[in-house]
Formats: C-alpha cells, structure tokens, sequence
C-alpha cells in the first residue's frame, strides 16, 4: 500500500523514532491477555498469546506477505517471495505431519474437497488483492498502523460472519472427505510427499520464472523471516495442537459482537457444530486462533510503535479504502467457504500433507488474477 | 489515525476482558477441530457424514 505520509507532532513520540504511547499500549494489552489467561491456569494460551505476539514482529519487521509475493509472481517480475512461502510451508510440515499422525491430542488443518472450498478460496484470493493483504497480513498492517487494513479488518469479521451464514448450502453442494498424505503413506511417508509436493510445485514456480526472465532468488531478510515464521509456527502448532489459523478467530468476534446487537443465530447451522457453538458461548480467550491473532495484532503494534512514529500517515484515498472494505469482505466469505485463508488453509493444510491445501492454492492464485486485474478501477497499481 | 487506533484499541480491549469476565469458565483453549466430527478448521462436518 502506498500513502502520503506526513509527521505531525504528538504526544508520545520521541525524536529517536520510538513511540512509547503505543508501545506501552501495546506491551500493556499483551500484559493484561497473559495475566487473564494465566490467572485461569493456562500456560498454552499464554504460549499462543506470546507466539502470535512474535509472528507479528516477524511479519513486519520481514515484511513477509504473502499478497505482495502472489502478485509479483503473477506479473511475471519476481518469484522470490513465492518461494519463500514455501519454505515457511516445508519448515512447518516437517513437525506438523509425523505429530498430528503420531502423537495424541494433536492433529492437522484438514478440509473437505469440493466446491465450496473452491469457490471460497477463488474468492478469497480476488478479496486478498484488492485489500492488499491476507488473513495473516491484513492483522500484522493492522496492528502495524495502517489505517486502512483496520477498515479491510473490519470488512473481514463481518464477511466471515456472511461466510458461517452460507457455508452449509455451499458444503451440501457434494464434496470429499479430506485426503490426508499419512493416512495413504503413514506419518514418515506422508512427510516425504509433503515435501516432495513443495519440491515439485518449487520446481514449476523456477521454471515458469526463469522462462520470463523473473527473479527467482529470495532476498535475504525474506529467507530468515520465513524461517522464522516458520519455526514460530511449529510453536504455535504445539501450545494448541493444530497448526497456526487466523480467520476463525474473526469468524467468532464477529459473531460475538453481531449477538451484542441482537442478532440470533440459534438458528444457523454452522453455530449449531460443537466446536463454533462453543466458541460462540466461551471466553474469547479460550479459541486458539483468536488467542494468536491478539498476539499478533499486538506483537506487530509493538514492533512498528517501537521504531517510529506509529500510525501517521495520512488517509488514503477513498477508492483505495473501498477496495479494502471489499477486499475484506470478500476474503472473510471466501475464507469461510474455503476453510481459511493463507496460513489455516494454504500453509495448515499443505503442512499437514491434506491435498485440500494445495486445491486452495490453485483456486486463490486464478482469483489473485481476477483480483490483480480489478485493482486499477480502485487506484491501485497491478504491480 | 492515532485518535482511531487508542479508540478501537480501547473499545477492543475493553470488550475482550469483558467477554472474558462474564463467559462460562471453559478451561484449556480450543479449535473447532478438537469437538468430535470436526472436519475443517471451522469444524464443519464431513461430507460422509452430512450424507448418512
């Protein structure tokens, strides 16, 4: 996203570029999270609090997006961010498949096959160009100081809650069950596909890069945040039991609030499944993926506030902000409908050895296209 | 912008301790994938299992 940015004074800057109000903001709502969590005895929300917490650092301070590296790849000018989502993939894979199979009381992001997962992500991914950013991105600009992903947020939960709405009709148009590498090849073998599968779908990227002339070697800073995220991922995956999701979590504040107002949903199915209904009735602070994006929103407050001003740049333009809100809820649908977006659904899955993971991928790429196209009508550049 | 984010920051924290302070007690944090018959993150059932 690019802004006019301006520096007008303020309370809590400093001229060293720290800004204590929203660093202190930040550390202290992080604080207050921990303390509740850890006053109700449970040491792996704190872990997740604090994982999502370093996840968000590492994504701003590694300006790691997902967004930005499908477009690049799309317009044939760069293959390097590509590939180094892949390797957050492989990194994560490799503790994700032989645990979820081996070990009790873990398991994998797994999802049917069929068209709502399809038609979802295809979505999600038009949604994900036009807000500039996905699941994990929109909640690391927006903890960052971007005013703009804070409305693309926004638009998200009220989307996703849309999504929960429409997922039961979209899941009764047929589907498969999930098709899991280790339950065809066993925990070890099933790890050999999964990154056998990253090895070929790497090897494709190069070739169709190195056909155009495109870049195809990540940049340093690049690499060692995905490692990074990756192994912080594989932390995440411990504290909770599955691998790290995001769009869940705004799945139920969304609800939560929409309750707040008045809104029924005794009546809907998908808050009828044990594990949304329960979701809905508990604490916030008892869902997993809401306990990470908290971190995270957090974690990317304190990374910005602790450099610069945080948060002054100017507004951007209007069209720029509607294709944001749109962006948003565009992804927020798909991802309901698609089972995630880039990190529960792309990353989870792929790194679970579920073939859905790599279905999503397809399917968000070719609505990347679509969304990449769409950009200009909102002002904003296709590159 | 600032003015937005201690606003929403604030309304956000507020409503996350108040959730929490007046929600059953529910132990161990959860993914919809822990209830039996989950089959996606959100915890949507299988397709062989819709059909019986």
């Amino acid at each position: 996203m690019s802004t006019a940015s301006f520096v007008e004074p303020g309370a809590g800057a400093t001229a060293a570029g720290i800004d204590r109000l929203f660093l202190g903001l930040a550390l202290a709502a992080t604080a207050i999270l921990l303390v509740l969590v850890l006053l109700d005895g449970q040491p792996a929300s704190a872990a997740l609090i604090l994982g999502g917490f370093g996840l968000g650092i590492a994504f701003l301070k590694a300006e790691f997006s997902y967004t930005a590296s499908w477009r690049r790849f799309l317009n044939g000018s760069d293959a390097g961010g590509l590939l180094a989502g892949l390797l957050v993939i492989a990194i994560v894979a490799i503790a994700v498949v032989p645990v979820a199979a081996l070990v009790p009381n873990f398991g994998g992001a797994i999802a049917p096959l069929g068209p709502s997962l399809v038609i979802g992500a295809f979505v999600f991914g038009i949604g994900m160009q036009l807000a500039n950013g996905c699941g994990s991105g929109t909640l690391y600009t927006a903890g960052g100081g971007s005013g703009r992903m804070l409305i693309a947020l926004a638009c998200f939960i009220a989307g996703s809650v849309a999504g929960s709405l429409h997922l039961p009709a979209a899941l009764a148009l047929g589907g498969i069950d999930p098709i899991i590498a280790s339950q065809y090849l066993g925990p070890w073998g099933g790890l050999a596909a999964t990154l056998a599968s990253l090895a070929l779908a790497a090897a494709l990227i190069v070739a169709i890069a190195r056909g155009r002339g495109a870049n195809i070697r990540p940049k340093r800073g690049i690499i060692i945040g995905g490692i990074i995220i990756g192994l912080l991922s594989i932390a995440v995956f411990i504290a909770g039991g599955h691998p790290w999701s995001v769009t869940f979590g705004f799945t139920v504040w969304g609800a939560k609030i929409a309750s707040l107002i008045g809104f029924d949903f005794s009546h809907a199915e998908f808050w009828q499944w044990a594990g949304p209904k329960r979701a809905l009735a508990g604490s916030i602070l008892s869902d997993t993926s809401s306990l990470t994006d908290f971190g995270m929103l957090f974690g990317a407050m304190a990374a910005a506030a602790a450099s610069k001003p945080f948060a002054r740049t100017a507004w951007p333009p209007v069209r720029s902000l509607a294709a944001a809100a749109i962006g948003g809820l565009l992804m927020g649908w798909g991802a309901r409908l698609g089972f995630g977006c880039n990190i529960g659904a792309f990353v989870g899955g792929v790194a679970s050895g579920s073939l859905h993971g790599w279905v999503w991928f397809a399917a968000a790429l070719g609505g990347s296209l679509v969304g990449i196209r769409l950009r200009p009508a909102f002002g904003l550049s296709r590159e | 912008m600032r003015f937005v984010y201690i606003i929403v920051a604030v309304i956000g924290l507020g409503g996350i301790l108040a959730d929490h302070l007046t929600s059953p007690s529910s132990g161990r944090a959860v993914s919809p994938e822990d209830f039996a018959g989950a089959c996606a993150p959100c915890g949507a059932p299988c397709p062989s299992a819709q059909k019986k």
